[in-house]
């Protein structure tokens, strides 16, 4: 069977309107925190803890819903807040019991920590699917939803434990936000500077489960591990400074969720994958166009530095040929340079629009300011052979291809000249050019 | 003050290392007693795996030991919670390490602040206390550097300002010298011996063997245990030296 994407553009600003806004908003406010909470999460690199608090969950919330019934408390009756506190301490108990489990299978079994964590957290979540099949006749739960993520299940007990959860995490990663900085930064000073690291790690768990459960119905069981970790490491690409990537992280999630809630409704999907497809994205965008670390301007940055080094090949060569026939210089200077034609031209092109190089009565040379900039190159050349020799202790023969490329610096010329004790000729007894004077 | 006034005493401490049940345990202390008078200078030596950063850990409260007693001020720290612990490191002891371990986006005078934040000390006392401490290593002339900016010698007494600036009880230092040439290291372990004649309680990690000469007392361990518990070549401060 062929599945058939129903896409239907209208759809678009649906989550926008006052039917979905709340749901909406409320998504937003954990992608918010989800992001940001996340951004320790990534550097602490406790990216695979965060996946198993999200599945120890399960547990916890279904026997937080069985209990209900142990006490003969009709879910009808029940207040919406009472209910969302009371599926937030099944969470929270349950990640605590899965923080101890871990903990005893690593000191009671050969199990290093990452599989202690995988078989806590998977044995957790069996038993939640195990007790869900218990659950009584009337209860609604929807696995479904409770795994992908689903706004029609996000109701008034859930947006009102977003709207208690989200501010309050918030807040105290506002109030801790110097210890925490200097725990992501340096474990070690930390400690020495009398900052607890073990409260701070359990408390940014406690944080970390609050917000799991808070974000659970419309992002699914396995996806909201996603809204942690992705917007965290796509702001991570962009900044080295922790309030940024903070701001960044929060940002990046409350996109994620908004444009994944109008993806989800267009494409009549469910919410979590939606969302969590978006934060890819994003993050795929950070890592080609991020300024210090991107793919994209890192290419740019050596398309640039190639055809400077080009340009000065062009330079050097016909200041060394001297005029060349406007229509036979591809063949003496593409030897000399070792360009390729259609490079070449190009290269040619551009040097002539900077007014570096001139064509006049049909022939190709260099203008004054191309002149002057090929003999600094000249310059440099010489000077670094000059040093490579009698510094460094290469001999005559080796030096060509290096000073080639060091050339290009030729900003360092006249400390060289100063450093080498002015000299006057290169090794192979060509005149150094003196700089020219203006 | 008395010389034999104690800041902290060790009794019967071990501390026992097992990854799991299997695992045969590692005895990374078997056993030891030290007290440390107040304003002692002491170096700990001995072999790679002997105990040293073990023993150093809890002196300076970042472990506990699995057996024993350590007083430190009159509490027994092996007691406390981990809490407890941190606000002891807080504010009694001081950290200088063998890496520097400076924050590299703060100032020096930042830098040196940081230990003051976190009991509550409103900014502008911490800069003064930063200010007053930098002058005694003799960095008040690079309070706005930041830590790239200087030498590996400064930026170790960087950190040792930074130690100081809670006028903590004990300076622990593990191998402080340990990233620095012989002449820089000398520069440092001067500034040691001028802190220690001006009555403050030192504890060093070193595998210097001239260390044994510029200290009061020299603990060599061996297998987790006290090998050698010898004086060294510098007279012990007299009560009328000390500041
Ligand atoms: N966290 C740890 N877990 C297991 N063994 C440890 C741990 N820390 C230290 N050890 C062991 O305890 C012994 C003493 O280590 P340590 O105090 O670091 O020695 P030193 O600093 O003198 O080189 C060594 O055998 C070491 O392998
Ligand atoms: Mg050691």
């Amino acid at each position: 069977m062929i599945a058939q994407l129903q896409i239907d553009p209208t759809q678009l600003i649906e989550p926008w309107t006052a039917r979905w806004f709340p749901q909406t908003l409320g998504s937003m406010l954990v992608g918010i925190t989800c992001g940001v909470l996340g951004c320790f999460v990534v550097l602490r690199r406790m990216a695979l803890i965060g996946d198993a608090l999200s599945h120890a969950i399960l547990p916890g919330v279904v026997v937080a819903l069985l209990s209900l019934g142990w006490f003969g408390v009709q879910l009808d009756g029940l207040p919406p807040w009472f209910l969302a506190m009371w599926l937030l301490v099944g969470a929270l108990g349950a990640g605590l019991l899965t923080a101890v489990l871990i903990s005893l299978v690593q000191r009671k079994s050969r199990a290093k920590e990452d599989s202690a964590i995988g078989i806590a957290f998977t044995a957790m979540f069996a038993v939640g699917l195990i007790l869900i099949s218990s659950l009584p006749r009337g209860t609604h739960f929807d696995l479904e939803c409770f795994i992908y993520g689903d706004p029609l299940a996000v109701q008034t007990p859930d947006l009102i434990l977003m709207g208690v959860v989200c501010p309050a995490v918030l807040l105290t990663v506002a109030l801790m936000y110097h210890r925490f900085k200097l725990i992501s930064f340096d474990p070690v000073v930390a400690a020495a500077m009398g900052v607890s690291v073990a409260f701070a790690h359990y408390l940014l768990m406690g944080m970390l489960a609050s917000t799991i459960v808070a974000g659970i119905k419309s992002t699914g069981v396995i996806l909201v591990v996603a809204m942690v970790i992705t917007p965290a490491a796509a702001a991570y690409q962009l900044t080295n400074r922790l309030w940024v990537m903070l701001v960044l992280a929060g940002t990046i999630g409350a996109l994620s969720a908004g444009l994944g809630m109008s993806l989800a409704f267009m494409v009549n999907t469910p919410t979590g994958p939606a969302m969590v497809l978006v934060a890819a994205l994003l993050f795929t965008l950070a890592v080609l166009f991020s300024p210090n670390h991107g793919w994209v301007f890192d290419r740019l940055r050596r398309l640039r530095l190639a055809r400077h080094v080009a340009a000065e090949d062009v330079l050097k060569a016909l200041y060394r040929l001297g005029p060349q026939p406007e229509t036979g210089y591809v063949e003496p200077i593409g030897t000399e340079t070792g360009l390729p034609p259609r490079k070449l031209v190009k290269t040619v092109a551009r040097l002539c629009a900077e007014a570096v190089l001139t064509i006049e009565q049909g022939r190709l040379m260099l203008t004054q300011v191309g002149k002057r900039h090929a003999r600094e190159l000249v310059r440099a050349h010489r000077l670094w052979e000059t040093y490579l020799v009698n510094e460094a202790g290469f001999t005559a023969e080796e030096v060509h291809a290096t000073a080639e490329d060091l050339e290009h610096a030729h900003e360092l010329s006249d400390a060289l000249f100063e450093a080498l004790g002015r000299p006057d000729q290169d090794p192979h007894g060509s005149e150094i050019p003196r700089r020219e004077p203006g | 003050m008395a010389m034999d006034e104690l800041v902290a005493r060790i009794i019967g401490v071990t501390k026992v290392y097992q990854k799991h049940k299997a695992a045969p345990p590692v005895h990374a202390l078997a056993g030891v007693d030290l007290d440390l008078p107040r304003g002692q200078y002491l170096s700990i030596m001995g072999p790679s795996g002997s105990g040293k950063s073990t023993l150093m850990n809890i002196i300076g409260c970042l472990d506990r030991p699995t057996e024993g007693a350590y007083l430190l001020g009159g509490d027994d720290v092996a007691k406390m919670d981990d809490t407890e612990l941190s606000r002891v490191r807080g504010r009694h002891l001081g950290f200088v390490f063998q890496a520097f371990n400076l924050i590299p986006q703060l100032t020096v005078q930042e830098n040196v602040a940081v230990p003051l934040f976190y009991q509550g000390i409103p900014a502008g006392e911490r800069n003064r206390r930063a200010a007053a401490v930098l002058e005694r290593v003799e960095l008040a002339d690079r309070m706005s550097h930041r830590p790239a900016q200087l030498s590996g010698g400064q930026m170790q007494r960087v950190a040792i300002a930074r130690a100081l600036v809670n006028e903590p009880s004990i300076l622990l230092a593990d191998e402080p010298t340990g990233n620095l040439d012989t002449k820089t290291g000398d520069t440092i372990l001067a500034l040691f011996d001028e802190l220690h004649a001006q009555g403050l309680t030192i504890v060093m990690v070193t595998h210097d063997p001239g260390m044994a000469d510029r200290c009061e007392r020299v603990v060599r361990l061996r297998d987790g245990l006290i090998d050698v518990d010898e004086v060294g070549g510098k007279r012990p401060v007299t009560s009328s030296s000390a500041v």
